[in-house]
């Protein structure tokens, strides 16, 4: 019970201010840094940043032909975890609590057995992707700390939280504090690393499409 | 287990439990007559719905024999129509149930009449001619 | 007091039968869930057993563990516990008063000592020498340790006797502590809860009666007979958490229909004890079965677990009261950061000039 207790108390409050204080720090960091001005006349085909930044984030949700084959599992793969984790973040009737006492919103939850099979299958995804990671050479040189800690803190709290609900090999007070400990652990790393991405995915998608449409790509 | 939808009360539900145990008590049965190994399921141990309760009940039925004992609140034990399957069942504080099992045996322990009772029986029968008749 | 006598014979002389015993065994058994062939040997030993002496202590309490273990009104197999025991010394229960309730208390200690039971409810002050509480002119700890030392065993029933309870919930003005702080040399059951069910009260002593040994404990003295399980797992609304059908208020048609009371805060999945199968009042109903989620009462430091009403996937107090500090000073080292770099592009670009 201390453990949980911890964890629904002081851990996770830290973590939040963690959190919260490193990804205004990132956000406004970036925002805040010189961009040098392209006085270059735009190609004849530029269209508005806007409508660059949209069409891009678009086209970028699916792989070229070209790269397709070699990048196709991969990609479903990708999907598979990231809507995974989404549900279940947000459609879990514990974490729906959760955020209704955090910011005081709800809306409707899935049954537990949904949830308990839409994890099974994320988790075999993430260990799929890191299985990727792992077999590929040219992949494996270039990875870095923040690749495998990234992935190491997005699959605790799913592993543990799967753990706790079906109540594995220790009593579930434990289990959930472990596994509160584990989104803890993500909430402190997440602004430091390439999980950043949950807020700037497509941040970085507007302005590449931007950028491109001003070079005159054709995209 | 088969629960219907949003019902106020899941304790008139038939979850299928009366059957398992029937079969427990068939199994109990043939080891009784092959071995004399005597045994007993305790039904408040396990997860049973009034409605799997009286379903058992009724699956078991009644046999030959019925007892009503009188000790420290109400008591009732009979045999079921499965010879050599007893219910007991105990009763107690506002006539409550406080324990209940299905004994397999020849006849449940609570119905003999245990050794030190009969001493305690003599002596009293022995103390009432003494005293009556002197 | 008919100390030489076994209690077999003791209540053949007054027309109890040896079948009662074995109902009443059948009845300790099924709670203290053994096998029910496991009661010819439960009769057998407390008909070989001797009256137990059993010296209750009161400190910091409420006197609701002594209502709930004395609740039964109707003579029944629940009351033969106390044909069993001798309660020697208890407050609230005995005749005796002032210096003639100490004597009995004494006279008890060394008439059994080495043998008797001290059942203890109620937390001890530690804080400015235990003045906070204080018996027949001395202090709740030293009345403890010197009822103790002769013991067979201690039984600390409700949760401030286990866990501190009431008295040591936060921030604990009289140094309240529980009974297994104090006593480390002695075996120390602990029953849990506020109040703790009657039958594991009643249970426990009758297996330390016929077995004249401690029953199996969790990792908190707790026998795991009763404490051995979640209530969120032997209750009769889980279908309903796993299908995700839960009541959000009090008053919404999820609570008259009786779904799962996870989101109005019921600690269930967390509390240990036995509520949802031996019930309360003679197995009559239990908190979640009235519509009340439960309360956790069982377990260490209920009082400060966040709230009875939040639920238990939230987080404890308020974790974004640095929330605004938190964003305020991330956007003050971003801009500090993003300034800074600008200042040493600029600090290049002139020097390359």
């Amino acid at each position: 019970m201390e453990l949980l207790e911890f964890a629904r108390g002081p851990a996770l409050t830290f973590a939040i201010t963690v959190f919260i204080a490193g990804v205004v720090f990132r956000i406004v960091s970036l925002f805040l840094l010189w961009r040098t001005k392209d006085s270059s006349a735009g190609s004849s085909r530029e269209r508005s940043a806007f409508s660059a930044a949209i069409r891009e984030i678009i086209r970028r949700l699916w792989p070229q032909s070209a790269y397709k084959q070699r990048t196709l599992f991969m990609l479903i793969n990708g999907y598979v975890f990231h809507f995974g984790l989404a549900i279940i973040v947000f459609f879990l009737l514990p974490h729906i609590v959760f955020f209704k006492d955090l910011v005081g919103l709800s809306w409707p939850s899935l049954p537990n057995n949904v949830i308990y099979a839409i994890s099974i299958i994320t988790i075999v995804s993430l260990i799929a992707a890191l299985v990727m990671r792992l077999s590929n050479p040219a992949q494996r040189i270039i990875s870095t700390f923040d690749d495998w800690f990234s992935w190491l803190v997005t699959f605790l709290p799913v592993i543990t939280g799967v753990i706790a609900t079906s109540h594995l090999g220790a009593r579930y007070e434990t289990l959930l504090g472990l596994h509160i400990l584990s989104v803890a652990l993500l909430l402190i790393y997440l602004p430091f690393g390439k999980l950043m991405h949950w807020f700037l995915v497509f941040v970085t998608r507007s302005q590449t499409g931007a950028h491109l449409s001003h070079r005159g790509a054709q995209l | 287990m088969s629960r219907g939808n949003g019902t106020n009360c899941l304790d008139d539900q038939v979850t299928g439990m009366a059957l398992s145990v029937l079969a427990e008590v068939g199994r109990m049965l043939e080891t009784l007559a092959d071995s004399g190994r005597e045994d007993a399921i305790d039904l408040r141990s396990l997860p049973l719905t009034d409605a799997d309760r009286a379903e058992l009940e009724q699956m078991l039925g009644r046999g030959e024999v019925r007892a009503e004992l009188d000790l420290a609140g109400e008591s009732e034990v009979w045999e079921t129509n499965y010879p050599g399957a007893w219910w007991i069942r105990h009763r107690g504080a506002e006539r409550k149930i406080a324990s209940e099992e299905i004994a397999v045996c020849r006849i449940p322990e609570i119905l003999k009449t245990h050794p030190v009772d009969i001493e305690t029986a003599a002596l009293r029968i022995r103390n009432e001619l003494e005293t009556t008749h002197e | 007091m008919n100390d030489k006598k076994t209690l077999g014979e003791m209540l053949t002389e007054r027309g109890v039968s040896r079948r009662t015993f074995l109902k009443y065994a059948s009845y300790t058994a099924s709670i203290m869930a053994l096998p029910p062939t496991a009661a010819t040997a439960i009769a057998q030993g407390i008909a070989n057993a001797r009256r137990q002496s059993v010296i209750w202590l009161s400190f910091q309490e409420c006197t609701g563990c002594t209502e709930s273990i004395t609740r039964a009104h109707t003579p029944s197999i629940e009351d033969l516990i106390f044909d069993f025991i001798s309660l020697d010394y208890h407050h609230t229960l005995q005749n005796a008063s002032g210096h003639a309730a100490e004597e009995a208390r004494m006279q008890a200690m060394q008439e059994n000592a080495g043998e008797y039971i001290v059942v203890v409810d109620g937390s001890v002050p530690l804080k400015d020498d235990g003045i906070y509480s204080t018996i027949a002119g001395i202090t709740n700890l030293q009345m403890l340790e010197e009822t103790v030392k002769d013991a067979f065993a201690v039984i600390s029933v409700g949760s401030c006797a286990t866990f501190g309870g009431i008295p040591g919930a936060n921030p604990n003005p009289t140094g309240a502590v529980p009974i297994t702080d104090i006593v480390t040399d002695k075996p120390v059951i602990n029953i849990s809860g506020c109040p703790p069910i009657p039958e594991a009260m009643t249970g426990t002593i009758s297996y330390l009666l016929s077995f004249g040994s401690i029953p199996e404990l969790d990792h908190l003295n707790r026998p795991k007979a009763f404490f051995g399980e979640a209530i969120h797992d032997r209750c009769y609304r889980r279908p309903f958490y796993e299908r995700g059908m839960f009541a959000k208020s009090f008053d919404d048609e999820g609570a008259r229909q009786g779904w799962c009371l996870f989101e109005v805060g019921c600690k269930g999945p967390v509390t240990y004890n036995a509520c949802a199968t031996l019930k309360w009042n003679g197995g009559t109903s239990f908190p979640i079965q009235s519509g009340h989620g439960c309360l956790g009462c069982s377990e260490p430091g209920f009082w400060d677990l966040g709230g009875f009403y939040k639920p238990l996937s939230t987080a404890k107090g308020d974790p974004l009261k640095w929330a605004g500090g938190a964003a305020v000073a991330g956007a003050a080292v971003g801009a500090a950061s993003a300034i800074m770099a600008r200042n040493k592009r600029n600090k290049i670009l002139k020097e390359g000039k």
